[in-house]
């Protein structure tokens, strides 16, 4: 899911760069600040999720959780996605600083997309529905990055079709465990502390 | 349960390769031949077949060579230079590495090449000044101590839990100066 410095044209990371500032400025100005526990740890859990990696098969994926952070917190995905990518960036290696804005807007605006196309869904009283949402945002969110990643690299040169290709194939399995465990994690949210799904708004 | 089923077939068809990691690798000079790795962090190594372009400073080409199916490359150096060496692994993968001019043999330019140095010995190249010799031991040295460099590479890139806590620890840090300027306002909005 990160792209590294060198593989995409400057006018794709000049771009990614304003909508990513863009991204921040919504969600710093739509942020309360008695969320901002909330807003930490899952900044954290993503930090860490990207490094923690799961055997499967022959190979080896690691959560993203950019669903659950986005049904969760919204706008506010922006600012609590790029911290983490950056920290990443320093800690880690992962990506780059440059491509900080393509990495943050590829991660953070799929969250944003899945929070008001499955707040409806998560405010239903039905647990049924509620997991069946939180599946959809979470596998949902995954697509929709990969779909992004795909389309940065064709507007590098790629050929947009083989790449969207190859990194969606590579993240059907990512996309399957990502939906489980947004699910999960949405019926306990809900049955726990639904006021951190806005279900009380 | 008919649902889990489906995910379980689902999830053992996709046993695809995710190469959601960090590109890594190696070079490795010795003597003229100058060998490489590329891989990715989980283990992975690069696909058979992918190229690998190697240019000079000014970005001119000076050989592209293919990896094998275990992500080595080899190609023998003809100049005493700084080595760039680029390989596109596809999906926002790159491989970058410069393999700087002092770590290739002095003798590369000069009049002894490759083909002096395979030459039977004889009485003058046990000479300590004789290029050839100079060469040989050169090209000992680098064999010897590539799997400590390859070790030390693969060290470099491991990340330790000190790392881990550090990055968690500077979230929380940041989340505590916000809450600390929120309750500031608060109290000069409630003074004011």
């Amino acid at each position: 899911m990160h792209i590294v410095d060198g593989a995409l044209s400057a006018p794709v990371l000049a771009t990614g760069a304003v909508l990513s500032i863009a991204g921040v400025a919504i969600g710093l100005r739509k942020l309360d600040y008695n969320q901002l526990p909330q807003v930490g740890v899952l900044s954290a859990a993503f930090f860490v999720a990207s490094y923690i990696h799961l055997p499967l098969g022959f190979s080896s994926v690691h959560l993203i959780l950019n669903g659950l952070i986005g049904l969760t917190l919204g706008w506010v995905a922006f600012p609590a996605l790029l911290v983490a990518l950056l920290l990443q960036a320093v800690f880690f290696g992962f990506g780059g600083f440059l491509v900080l804005g393509v990495n943050a807007f590829n991660i953070a605006m799929p969250a944003v997309l899945v929070f008001y196309l499955c707040r409806k869904g998560l405010q239903s009283t039905n647990q049924r529905t509620v997991a069946i949402w939180g599946v959809v945002g979470g596998a949902g969110a995954t697509c929709a990055t990969t779909l992004f990643v795909a389309l940065s690299l064709a507007l590098s040169g790629d050929a947009f079709l083989l790449a969207a290709k190859v990194t969606f194939i590579a993240h059907i399995p990512i996309m399957i465990i990502e939906g489980f465990v947004t699910g999960a994690a949405v019926v306990l949210i809900s049955k726990v502390k639904p006021e951190l799904l806005g279900i009380t708004d | 349960m008919k649902m889990h089923t489906f995910f379980f077939i689902l999830l053992s068809l996709c046993l695809v390769e995710a190469n959601a990691h960090n590109v890594l690798g190696g070079v490795y000079a010795i003597g003229e031949d100058v060998e490489g790795e590329i891989g990715f962090s989980n283990g992975d190594m690069a696909a058979a077949g992918n190229v690998v372009f190697v240019r000079d400073a000014s970005g001119a080409q000076i050989t592209v060579v293919e990896t094998d199916d275990e992500g080595f490359f080899a190609f023998t150096a003809t100049q005493r230079i700084d080595h760039y060496i680029f390989s596109d692994l596809g999906s926002g993968h790159v491989f970058n590495y410069v393999l700087p001019a002092d770590e290739l043999p002095d003798s590369l330019g000069s009049i002894v090449t490759v083909k002096a140095v395979e030459a039977v010995l004889s009485d003058s190249d046990l000479d300590p000044h004789s290029a050839q010799l100079k060469v040989m031991i050169e090209k000992a040295v680098a064999k010897q101590i590539r799997p400590l460099r390859k070790e030390l590479n693969e060290y470099k890139e491991k990340v330790s839990l000190q790392d881990m806590l550090g990055g968690i620890g500077y979230i929380f840090g940041l989340c505590g100066v916000g809450i600390w300027l929120a309750q500031r306002n608060q109290k000069n909005n409630g003074a004011g």
